[in-house]
């Protein structure tokens, strides 16, 4: 089917229906996924789908509707009950959609290769992805292993003749493995995802990841209760800047939920912390072209410094705000409203390896896992479980489970005193390893 | 790796990599979709019905290469959804969806495809497709599938299809205005309006054959206080499988008022202590920390691959004597209330724990099979793009005999918890976290000041073991649980007292 004909026809297919102006979002999607699990084949799941959105203004008003039937009959009668819909909505001056033409040149967004490789090949990447996941003697069980992918092509279409689709892929690989030991059990994954095929980390990276993971915690000690350092290892660093995230949605702000609201252009947090969003970065799962309602991707400075420079847009909060969209409009697909979100988050390095940071730790925590939410957004409260290394005199003395690490964001962020070098940038929110000063540490 | 998560409703759910290979995969509009009338069949847009004689013919193919079990599993979804933020209304939605999946079991394999389309060609590819894990398996001969029919427990008084969108709008209104009204701190509140009808045909190579129509309401009201000094935002939820009556039961006015209530109460919350203390649960959702704990690790996919928690413990003392713990797809018009599950199995009471002792899991047909279990009626599915996997239903703590006040009063010293926002389990491990969303220190048996929200974290099964006191007042809230996919559960508990947990505070 021809998506993009279709496309602007829906748009003025919605026009002829009522609308005052339209916008229509078709989203069409293949993927395939392979689990394993004790050296043979657990599930395998294959399927192509696709769908369309429709967002209408009606005197101000919005109205949202979508299907994934695409007969005539059926794309007319799902438009024409968004025209319906909006009309039980209040108006809005803000409800406008965008003119920008622009598209971002982003390289590596679509690994066109992937599909063409032999299911049985796949299939025999998560087997061997596994069995290195084994090897080593104090893992006991496997909870499997996995090889996915996915394509999809995106159009958007407005009713101020935009018209942009791009096309992107990704893969994945990954594995869990469980070590034990008397009674004690631990659990130890890696997951692996990549735009191109030929950027997956290698099978036995992959699996040394998962199996060191699972068996590093094994015969850990309780700590007291007491205030210490915590370093952020950089897998861990998205517990605590996902609230952050959340907190600088431009929409929450003008909201007034979000704890960050009266800080822009302000010291928040400690010099060494600069935050960047970037869905222009090439081959990174993140980025994109445009944004879901077709704005182009820039690179915008969140933090620098410690200083909050700018909050995240869609077009209808930043007409609010009196500020243009930072390019962050974001779906959860094709039935969802434009929301606010990020591409590819980064956590600017320091200079310090971990090692030195571990060096420079009298006493404190090295965190390898966080449970819990995070940083609520609203309040700027965190509280969380943790586990990982217990440091003393500049060493590791002994894993830990079973603690709690808590504190209000402003204390927390203004206590970063060391940043790392080690930043991955393949990932999609990549941080390196951090200090925080002290924190209230929950134990025996 | 894998984790259970029960959360807050997403207001959005972005993009997420995921290991069901769904990169960019707009995975599901887990709660937007749609119902083509199931009274006459399930019509697609051609206005084909799709016969019995079709789906065993699909069926048939699906079995072709060999195979173990098949079933044909066709979905539609009407829903509609209303959204309130700072008291105007911002969007009106509205959503179609419809689709089937077809699958093969081969021993221990599964092999799983799904169209969006509801035509005979579409759901031979799918059956070919997932027919590749047979090859090489059993061959059985499909029984014709005959109509079956099993109770409901699903009572409809004003059907969603003949409310008109102005009563929608009036309850949400209602809501708005009566959190506003609670307080001049509610600065701000946010009603999320939902209702679906979700239709189903299930047909399988046992020879079931079942449809059936189920509606669904989720109401939603978040109200934040702010006075200046301190934020915070409530939320209270209200759901039924059942019509627009559920509002007459429980009016949109009591829904907003409690969230005001915790809103305002909480604007005075000092910081949580940090470190291992008692813990009394106020009834209702505070059942969702067994549903993670406990219930999670005793859903019978992880004991079936010989790693979940519980694993070879069935008859074994693994509670307090006065533990119960029981999962019910019965429970009349609940959240998780499913009639049959979604691969045809009849919805039961299923007693997971009794006065202490392990008594059975939650299974699918597949870990039923894999087990030698008997199939309880778990095997449920988010939408026709999943493949059914074991599932709570409405999941609860049973009644015990204790007075509630006599557990507060009996308590020298601890956290008073009276609402958890959601929590997460690794059910190989047993390991858990909650956070609070309303809780109150006890001191000499009172509830005292409230505190800010803080983790509890601890192993189920020193948890359940550290249970010593279940009092006379169960009651229920419902949620959304995650497990890879989506389902509406609900969890239940009466007050009960847990002694010893870590409690994530940021004072020491």
């Amino acid at each position: 089917m021809n998506y993009i004909d279709l496309a602007a026809k829906l748009v003025k297919k919605s026009l002829s229906l009522g609308a005052d102006s339209a916008e229509v979002f078709i989203e069409s999607n293949r993927n395939l996924s392979i689990q394993v699990l004790k050296s043979e084949i657990e599930t395998i799941e294959e399927a192509s789908s696709q769908g369309a959105g429709f967002r209408v203004f009606v005197d101000g008003k919005m109205g949202f509707s979508h299907c994934n039937d695409f007969s005539d009959r059926s794309l007319e009668d799902t438009i024409s009950k968004a025209i319906a819909f909006a009309k039980l909505s209040s108006p809005d001056e803000n409800n406008v959609l965008t003119d920008d033409k622009g598209v971002t040149a982003v390289e590596g967004l679509y690994d066109a290769g992937i599909s063409s490789l032999p299911m049985d090949k796949k299939i025999a990447m998560a087997l061997e992805l596994e069995k290195l996941a084994m090897k080593d003697s104090r893992i006991t069980k496997s909870s499997g292993a996995g090889y996915g992918e996915g394509e999809s092509e995106i159009f958007i279409a407005n009713s101020n003749g935009l018209l942009k689709s791009y096309k992107s892929s990704g893969c994945s690989l990954g594995v869990s493995v469980v070590a034990e030991k008397g009674n004690q059990k631990n659990t130890g994954g890696e997951y692996c995802s990549r735009v191109f095929f030929a950027d997956l980390k290698s099978l036995e990276e992959i699996a040394a990841i998962a199996s060191r993971r699972a068996w590093e915690l094994i015969d850990p000690v309780m700590i007291k209760t007491q205030r210490a350092a915590v370093i952020f290892d950089p897998e861990v660093a998205r517990s605590l800047l996902g609230g952050i995230i959340a907190a600088i949605n431009g929409e929450r702000v003008l909201q007034g939920a979000s704890f960050l609201k009266d800080h822009l252009n302000k010291q928040f947090a400690s010099a060494l912390l600069t935050i960047t969003d970037d869905g222009t970065r090439a081959r990174v799962i993140g980025s994109a072209p445009f944004d879901a309602e077709g704005v182009p991707t820039i690179k915008n400075i969140l933090v620098q410094n410690g200083i909050l420079k700018s909050f995240i847009y869609n077009v209808n909060a930043a007409k609010r705000a009196g500020v243009k969209s930072t390019g962050n409009a974001s779906r959860g697909g094709f039935s969802s409203l434009p929301g606010i979100g990020t591409h590819n988050l980064c956590l600017e390095a320091g200079k310090q390896t971990q090692k030195e940071i571990i060096a420079n730790t009298r006493k404190g925590l090295l965190l390898k896992e966080v449970t819990g939410y995070g940083i609520d957004p609203v309040s700027g409260n965190f509280s969380g479980g943790a586990s990982g290394f217990w440091i003393e005199n500049g060493e590791i003395v002994s894993p830990v489970k079973g603690v709690t690490i808590a504190g209000n964001a402003f204390d927390i962020l203004n206590a970063i005193d060391m940043m790392g070098n080690d930043l991955d940038l393949n990932q999609t929110f990549a941080s390196p390893t951090f200090r925080v000063a002290e924190m209230q540490i929950g134990g025996k | 790796m894998e984790k259970h998560v029960v959360r807050d409703i997403p207001r959005r759910k972005f993009l997420e990599l995921s290991m069901k290979g769904g990169l960019l995969v707009a995975a599901t509009p887990a709660l937007l979709t749609q119902l083509i009338s199931c009274k006459n069949g399930v019509k697609t847009s051609s206005g084909m019905d799709m016969d019995k004689e079709m789906l065993s013919k699909v069926i048939s193919r699906a079995l072709e290469k060999g195979g173990d079990f098949a079933d044909v599993y066709l979905e539609s979804r009407i829903s509609r959804q209303i959204v309130m933020e700072e008291s105007r209304f911002k969007s009106g939605l509205y959503g179609i969806s419809q689709g089937a999946g077809v699958r093969v079991i081969s021993g221990n394999k599964t092999g799983y495809a799904y169209t969006d389309e509801i035509t005979e060609e579409k759901l031979f590819r799918a059956a070919e497709v997932a027919s590749y894990v047979a090859r090489n398996g059993n061959q059985i001969k499909p029984v014709n599938i005959t109509e079956t029919s099993y109770p409901s427990f699903v009572t409809v008084k004003q059907p969603l299809g003949e409310i008109a969108d102005e009563k929608r709008i009036e309850i949400i209104k209602r809501a708005d205005q009566a959190a506003k009204d609670y307080d001049a701190r509610i600065k701000m509140t946010m009603v999320d309006y939902y209702d679906e009808i979700r239709g189903r045909v299930i047909a399988t190579s046992e020879g079931i054959y079942l449809r059936d129509e189920l509606p669904l309401l989720f109401f939603i009201v978040q109200a934040m206080s702010d006075d200046g000094k301190a934020r915070h935002m409530a939320r209270e939820r209200l759901s039924n499988h059942s019509g627009f009556e559920m509002f007459e039961d429980v009016t949109p006015e009591t829904v907003a008022r409690n969230a005001a209530r915790e809103a305002i109460a909480m604007l005075g919350a000092e910081e949580a202590p940090a470190g291992i203390m008692d813990v009394v649960m106020q009834n209702g959702w505070g059942g969702v920390l067994v549903h993670e704990a406990v219930g999670h690790p005793l859903e019978a996919d992880n004991i079936a691959k010989g790693i979940g928690a519980f694993t070879g413990k069935t008859g074994q003392k693994v509670a307090s004597d006065c533990f119960t713990m029981v999962d019910d797809g019965t429970l009349p018009n609940f959240r998780g209330t499913i009639n049959y599950d979604d691969e045809g199995t009849e919805a039961k009471r299923n007693v997971l724990i009794e006065k202490g002792v392990l008594k059975g899991f939650m299974t699918d047909i597949l870990s039923a099979k894999q087990l030698s279990l008997t199939r309880t009626g778990n095997g449920r599915r988010e939408s026709f793009r999943y493949m059914p996997i074991p599932r709570m239903t409405n999941t609860f703590i049973d009644q015990g005999k204790d007075n509630p006040a006599d557990i507060l009063s009996s308590t020298k010293k601890g956290i008073y918890v009276q609402s958890l926002s959601g929590g997460s389990v690794n059910p190989i491990t047993g390991v858990f976290n909650f956070t609070c969303r309303e809780a109150y220190m006890i001191e000499n048996g009172r509830k005292t000041n409230p505190i800010k929200g803080a983790t509890l974290i601890g192993s189920c099964m020193d948890v359940i073991s550290n249970i010593d006191a279940v009092g006379n007042d169960l009651d229920f809230g419902p949620g959304i649980c995650g497990k890879g996919q989506a389902a509406e559960v609900s969890a239940g508990q009466p007050t009960v007292r847990i002694r010893g947990i870590n409690v994530g505070g940021s004072k020491a």
